[in-house]
């Protein structure tokens, strides 16, 4: 009976060493590919090696709440012999990390308890927790599960809301509207939308009342409806000469601007020319 | 029917025959926000600059049909710096092969008596608006983002009314005659503007009616 379960034990511990030793070496691997290939070293890559890790430490705690494991807690192990001087024995089992089984490490590697200072703060904890009253305690635990799901629904929706606001800025929202670039152009190139806000203008004296047309000479406007609808029928015109301090003109213009128009062009500027005076 | 070759226009007084390329678009308000962040990303880095505008049209009418326009700018955001004389040719906007419209343009630095002498010259003004808005910079490319506002009451620049919902964006560069490569360039920065806003050239002439 006692053999068996001695057999046991040792299987056990057989199969935990060589458990461990994986993780030791998945640890290893990781920790040289960190130290040697960072450079190299890509993200994903990375995560496969803590899952490895975190893989194998699962297999461990498997492995230790599994029935058939013996409960090592059972166990005891008592220092035999302390010694001062270093035991090269024991230094190559443990790869040079621990060179001596003195009374200065002992207690740290055979510890089974908690540091004094963490047990202290544990204690406090608990006392603590006594303290408060297990309705005070479920009320608490209602309210952070509360504040929890807040948090949780905030950080959700907001990733909806803004999945829909670009999507509808992508698809229906127009950000220009061509009537408007017309518009805009039409204003700035000669004052289209303008012109109504037009000061009443400098009427030329001796020539008062002679009609809106005259106050001040065409306009901008005015005078450009001759020259932009005279384009086209300007194309086959007699060719005019060109006017000199007018670059641009096109040829034929001239004789082809309706007549209505010239004339009050030609008397509004007779009567507005500087010189004249 | 094409206008003689932008190149050979004769420019008296100027001792560089230099030519605006414009493209032009607008955006909507609401809009605004996002175009200049992205304008801000693309552009020189530079603080971010706004402007206040008045600009003032001012004819002067010949013995022939086309008057002669001149356009006198003041900052009111600045208003000791001086104002702003601009010549404008005619725009040429034919040639397939280029990708912005393209004028003569004349700048002067002027004194703030510019209305008084434009007056006596006999010029009058034909309208006025103001502009408020952004300028970036990207090398020798410069980009207006602005607000026109018709002005109510004549002169007093204090109260205007929008004119769209829309601001006027204007790409534009500077450069002497016959360097068309720079509307290349030009072409490329208004197609990351895209869809945001769609830069263009715009014949103003067919603006007219």
């Amino acid at each position: 009976m006692q053999q068996r379960e001695e057999k046991q034990l040792e299987a056990a511990v057989e199969s935990l060493i060589s458990r461990v030793a994986h993780v030791k070496n998945a640890l290893h691997s990781f920790i040289y590919k960190l130290e040697n290939e960072y450079e190299r070293l890509t993200w994903p890559s990375v995560l496969d090696n803590f899952a490895l890790l975190s893989g194998q430490l699962n297999t461990i705690n498997k492995l230790l709440k599994n029935e058939k494991t013996p409960s090592f807690r059972n166990q005891v192990i008592i220092p035999l012999l302390l010694s001062p001087d270093r035991d090269e024995d024991l230094a190559k089992l443990t790869e040079l990390r621990v060179p001596v089984f003195s009374h200065e490490i002992v207690p740290d590697y055979l510890r089974t308890k908690p540091d004094p200072e963490v047990e202290e703060q544990e204690k406090q904890l608990s006392v603590e927790a006594a303290r408060i009253g297990p309705e005070v305690a479920q009320k608490q635990i209602q309210t952070l599960n509360k504040l929890c799901s807040n948090l949780l629904e905030k950080l959700n929706n907001p990733r909806d809301d803004r999945d829909s606001e670009t999507a509808a800025i992508r698809q229906s929202k127009p950000s220009f509207n061509p009537a408007d670039t017309n518009a805009l152009v039409g204003a700035v190139a000669f004052g289209k939308g303008l012109s109504k806000c037009r000061p009443p203008g400098p009427v030329a004296p001796g020539h008062p009342g002679q009609g809106p047309m005259m106050s001040g000479g065409p306009t901008l406007q005015q005078v450009t409806i001759g020259g932009g609808s005279v384009q086209q029928a300007g194309m086959g015109g007699p060719v005019a000469p060109q006017q000199q301090g007018q670059p641009g003109r096109r040829p034929g213009e001239l004789g082809k601007i309706p007549s209505s128009i010239k004339t009050n062009i030609k008397s509004a500027s007779g009567s507005m020319h500087p010189y004249n005076r | 029917m094409e206008a003689p070759p932008v190149t050979s226009m004769p420019v008296t007084g100027g001792a560089v025959n230099m030519m605006e390329y414009l493209l032009q678009g607008s955006v909507l308000d609401q809009a605004l926000e996002s175009l200049l962040h992205r304008l801000r990303g693309l552009s020189d880095n530079m603080d971010p600059e706004t402007f206040t505008d008045h600009e003032l049209v001012y004819l002067l009418k010949g013995q022939q049909g086309n008057p002669f326009i001149l356009r006198a700018r003041r900052s009111l955001s600045h208003p000791t710096s001086p104002w702003h004389l601009r010549y404008l040719g005619q725009p040429e906007v034919g040639d397939k092969s280029r990708h912005a419209l393209v004028r003569n343009c004349v700048d002067v630095a002027a004194s703030h008596s510019l209305p008084e002498f434009l007056n006596e010259m006999g010029f009058r003004m034909d309208h006025e608006f103001t502009a408020n808005g952004h300028i970036f910079r990207k090398g020798v490319m410069k980009i207006v983002v602005s607000k026109l506002s018709r002005i109510l009451v004549p002169g007093n620049t204090e109260n205007t009314e929008r004119l769209s919902l829309s601001y006027l964006v204007e790409l534009s560069v500077l450069a002497p005659a016959g360097q068309d490569t720079v509307s290349e360039d030009m072409r490329s920065f208004a197609e990351q503007l895209k869809p945001l806003v769609h830069l263009e050239k715009i014949d103003p002439s067919k603006q007219r009616h």
